[in-house]
């Protein structure tokens, strides 16, 4: 086991401007594992919006900015896999042109992992010591499962949360239609997805639906509770945090 | 006229790729290669086969026949295929008119079935698939293919040999030869196909690996049309459900004789 | 050329969410295909991983393609047939009215062909007064309905046995019924006399063989063999990229397609065709066409971006998997090619900001590549597309499709490598929020251009303190 841990917060934009209770959930977890946790605070945001929109000289700017802040960190860690994805696959494909920035890049996507592939395979930790008394069932968001290739480690976490009961929607891995941009811009085929998706929670028979990128979860939690439905949204973090 | 444009597009291609290399370098990558360690072997194995990884193939046959609806059955020999044939013939009901007629390929195996005589108690004609006439066979349209022609649209039964049975998909493989029509296992009702037991190989790999490199196969080459039949003709375009019979043969069996003469 | 309406993406796709038809006959699709597929993938002997391999092979095909193409002219003429290199759709479609006015052609039986569909190839042959009978029992279907394909290997999974069941009561003057294996029944009659009366058969064509001289044609129905055995003329249309250059490559490659199309091991028929009837053998076609298609192809081939979209063998694959199309379905599209694979080659065929919306209308969610039986990156393409729409593209002739965007983000990009200025931001929008109508601490309603999320969606605040004004304070 790592005797030395450490990690350095890469906070994804939306956990840090309307979900900071993630944030700190994911602090609490280290901070009870003893890892040595480090946060610059004039990071804001890897540039992701603008790259999936096509602004590739606006995402080099925050990617650029990314790096600059990030440059000392040993271990990058995000609770998104999206954000994760971003800089380990796409910031070397901005960069191609540039070979200074291009090396600088690939030290950073070497160096940064997503929240439960840091704990389970850095760290390895399966189960983090963490009781929440509820039916779970688990969102695959499609950068985090397709991206970087993350599946079993949030399962294998969620199956060691004591009082926790762990049901499997239908179709886990089916994109809930929140892709940024396209939300606002093509709602009504977001909301044909998110409203399947939605569909998939409730006949899980799940109170709680667990996911590990909060683009996703804001999505899903939107329509929930346009329903006025009672299932909880949560990110993994704020399970795994409890006790 | 019909290749006025072959250099400008080639040329259009070439321009597009942008390449450092020279064509005949990179068409000696690609053609007329030696033949392959993976292809050697397979030949090797193909020729070899043990009676027991025979047995084993059939049996892979006869799985895969099974979902896609495929009737495979295997019979000790010719004249039981004969008594088949007839069993068939006597129970399946024509699907345009009611004159039951006959189609068969001429064909070495075929023609031991003595189907003429078999299907004569019934009084059911059996064509065979054959123009007659050397003249008439290079002439285009002539009186000989219609009639030919108009015997296969008019039976009922098609009934073919085939030059392997791949069994990872249950598929038959049938090249065109004079007296061997396409037609034949295409547009009667029901297509019947008669192969030996060691007609059966093991899937595509092995079927390229003989037309590509055993003398005999490689000499016919693939013909001016090889076809791939696995199962009856079917469609799921009316809300998916899986209907046989869209435009080919609604029922096919493979008759697999078993006998070593 | 077919009809392009590209621009209607939006509103199609809303009409497509309403109807309540479409929608269980796509998640029936979907449900199906998707996960037998991936099944059949895993269920190869060399494992999902040839994929990889046949990527491989499609690649260096695609780099290879002048001397391939040329090895396939070279075998198909020496077996006998012709072959007609059009560098465009009218080339195509002049060189083919040719043939069949050169053999007096009065009745065309066709089997089902995209590149056939991207040509206009239908009308071309009717307004020259051709008798032109689609096959395959969706498109006859489609025909008959006056419609396009909505989907590449099911065409007609919009219509219902009632509508069929309406429409062979009306063009074939049967009694209504609506028993699927009974008004097969019925095509199967009506068809079979046409491929009997028809002087000319066309097909596209799946996948070629450079190295034998053989087109291959992949059907399950059997219209395919029948178009090419029964008429007197044969010609296929392939597109430039489909070709395999040697046998092993297509071992691969057709095991692939009927896995990626419908998770067959193998389709039911697949033929080689390569050359006319021979003497002495008893059926088969006089003369046999094959019209090679660049038609926009070779301009893909040059942009070392999207070359690789080039390897699709269009086995439709993607389509079952994309939750995009799973909801909109092909109509909205708007051209031949549908799904994520219509998403990258239609905008790069019929123009990118023509269809801008194809571009942008994805998740990028990475079902597709993950479904492609030849790893196709159609993501990465996405992303690339979109870019030069943000940017614009003088080689590809795009206009930046929306400056006001354009300034947002490079002010936003400005915003976000100055944290001071970042915090001030997310000061003022937290100021601002509290004049939003909310409901239990969640927003109900945004103004534009955000409202598109709030016409279905709550939206939770932004944080009074962000995470790390917090982490600031605490540590």
């Amino acid at each position: 086991m790592n005797e030395n841990k450490k990690a350095t917060l890469f906070i994804q934009c939306l956990v840090d401007t309307i979900y900071p209770e993630v944030g700190e959930a994911m602090v609490q977890i280290f901070r009870k594992l003893d890892v040595n946790l480090s946060c610059p605070t004039n990071q804001t945001c890897c540039g992701q919006p603008a790259f999936n929109s096509g602004y590739r000289k606006e995402a080099r700017k925050a990617a650029r900015h990314f790096i600059q802040v990030f440059e000392n960190a040993e271990m990058i860690v995000c609770p998104s896999g999206s954000c994760v994805t971003m800089v380990r696959h796409h910031y070397p494909e901005l960069f191609t042109n540039e070979p200074h920035w291009l090396q600088r890049a690939n030290s950073a996507a070497a160096r940064t992992y997503e929240f439960t592939e840091y704990l389970v395979d850095v760290l390895g930790f399966e189960d983090v010591g963490a009781k929440y008394h509820a039916k779970l069932t688990y969102h695959d968001s499609c950068h985090l499962l397709r991206g970087i290739g993350v599946k079993e480690q949030p399962r294998r976490l969620l199956s060691h949360v004591q009082g926790a009961e762990f049901i499997e929607m239908n179709n886990s891995d089916q994109c809930c239609g929140f892709g940024g941009a396209f939300s606002v811009k093509y709602a009504d085929i977001s909301t044909a997805m998110v409203t399947e998706k939605v569909k998939n929670i409730i006949e899980s028979g799940a109170d709680t639906v667990v996911g590990c990128d909060m683009g996703c979860l804001m999505n899903i939690q939107g329509m929930l509770s346009r329903m006025g439905s009672k299932i909880k949204v949560k990110h993994i973090a704020q399970i795994l945090s409890s006790t | 006229m019909a290749t006025s444009k072959h250099a400008e597009f080639i040329g259009r291609i070439k321009k597009a790729l942008g390449h450092p290399k020279e064509d005949d370098q990179r068409m000696a990558e690609f053609f007329n290669l030696p033949i392959s360690e993976n292809d050697r072997t397979i030949l090797e194995h193909i020729k070899n086969r043990t009676p027991e990884e025979k047995q084993k193939l059939f049996e892979v046959l006869i799985e895969a026949a099974k979902p896609i609806n495929l009737n495979v059955i295997a019979l000790p020999d010719v004249s039981s295929v004969t008594s088949a044939i007839v069993d068939l013939v006597e129970q399946k009901e024509p699907e345009w008119g009611s004159k039951k007629s006959v189609v068969a390929w001429n064909h070495p195996l075929i023609e031991r079935l003595n189907l003429e005589e078999a299907l004569s108690q019934q009084d059911v004609p059996v064509y065979v698939a054959e123009l007659k006439n050397e003249e008439e066979q290079s002439s285009s349209s002539s009186d000989e293919r219609k009639r030919l022609r108009q015997q296969i649209i008019d039976s009922y039964i098609g009934i073919t040999s085939a030059d392997f049975c791949m069994a990872d998909a249950a598929t038959l493989v049938m090249r065109t030869r004079p007296g061997q029509a396409r037609s034949v296992s295409l547009v009667p009702l029901i297509h019947i196909a008669v192969i030996r037991y060691d007609q059966i190989i093991a899937d595509l790999k092995e079927l390229y690996a003989l037309l590509k490199w055993d003398p005999e196969n490689h000499k016919e080459g693939l013909t001016n049309c090889m076809t791939f039949i696995s199962g009856p003709s079917k469609t799921a375009d009316i809300e998916a459900n899986m209907v046989h019979g869209a435009h080919g043969p609604r029922e096919v069996y493979v008759y697999v004789i078993s006998d070593k003469d | 050329m077919t009809e392009i309406t590209t621009e209607n993406y939006l509103s199609e796709a809303k009409r497509a969410i309403k109807n309540q038809v479409l929608q269980n006959a796509l998640a029936d699709l979907q449900h199906r295909f998707g996960t037998e597929t991936a099944l059949a993938y895993q269920n190869l002997p060399e494992g999902p991983e040839l994929r990889f391999k046949a990527h491989d092979i499609r690649m260096h095909t695609i780099d290879n393609l002048d001397v391939i193409l040329d090895k396939l002219a070279e075998n198909v003429r020496k077996n006998g047939g012709h072959v007609f290199f059009a560098n465009n759709g009218k080339d195509a479609i002049e060189y083919s009215l040719r043939i069949a006015r050169k053999h007096n052609v009065k009745r065309v039986v066709k089997g089902k062909s995209m590149v056939t569909e991207e040509i206009g190839l239908n009308s071309a042959f009717i307004e020259s007064g051709l008798d032109v009978s689609e096959t395959d029992l969706g498109e006859y279907i489609i025909q008959l309905a006056g419609e396009h394909p909505s989907h590449i290997i099911a065409p007609a999974i919009h219509k219902t046995r009632n509508d069929v069941g309406k429409l062979f009561s009306e063009k074939m003057g049967i009694p209504y019924i609506t028993d699927p294996a009974k008004l097969t029944q019925a095509a199967r009659k009506a068809l079979r006399e046409k491929f009997l009366a028809a002087d000319m058969g066309t097909s596209g064509c799946n996948l070629a063989c450079a190295e034998t001289g053989h087109i291959t044609t992949v059907s399950n129905e059997g219209n395919i063999r029948m178009a090419t055995t029964m008429p007197k003329v044969y010609i296929a249309f392939m597109g430039m990229e489909r070709v395999a250059a040697r046998l092993e490559d297509h071992d691969v490659l057709i095991r692939l397609l009927c896995r990626g199309a419908s998770a067959q091991n193998m389709a039911t028929y697949v033929s080689y065709i390569g050359g006319p009837r021979y003497p002495g053998q008893a059926d088969g076609p006089e003369e046999f066409h094959l019209v090679i298609l660049d038609n926009g192809r070779s301009r893909i081939l040059a942009d070392e971006d999207f070359r690789e979209m080039l390897c699709c063998i269009r086995c439709a694959a993607c389509l079952n998997v994309c939750p995009v199309y799973g909801k909109i379905g092909g109509h909205s599209y708007g051209f031949t090619y549908s799904g994520p694979v219509g998403a990258v080659v239609t905008p790069l065929l019929v123009g990118i900001n023509k269809a801008k919306h194809l571009c942008l209308g994805e998740t990028l969610c990475g079902a597709c590549k993950d479904q492609c039986p030849v790893d196709i990156d159609i993501p990465r393409m996405l992303l690339a597309l979109r870019s030069k729409l943000a940017e614009g593209d003088s080689v590809w002739g795009v206009t930046p499709a929306d400056r006001k965007e354009k300034s947002m983000y490079r002010a936003w990009s400005w915003m976000i490598s100055h944290r001071g200025v970042y915090d001030l931001f997310l000061k003022m929008a937290a100021f601002g929020q509290k004049f939003l109508p909310q409901k239990e601490g969640m927003i109900r309603w945004l103004p534009p251009p955000m409202n598109g999320w709030t016409q279905s969606r709550d939206m939770k605040p932004i944080a009074s303190e962000s995470f790390l004004q917090r982490w600031r304070k605490g540590s």
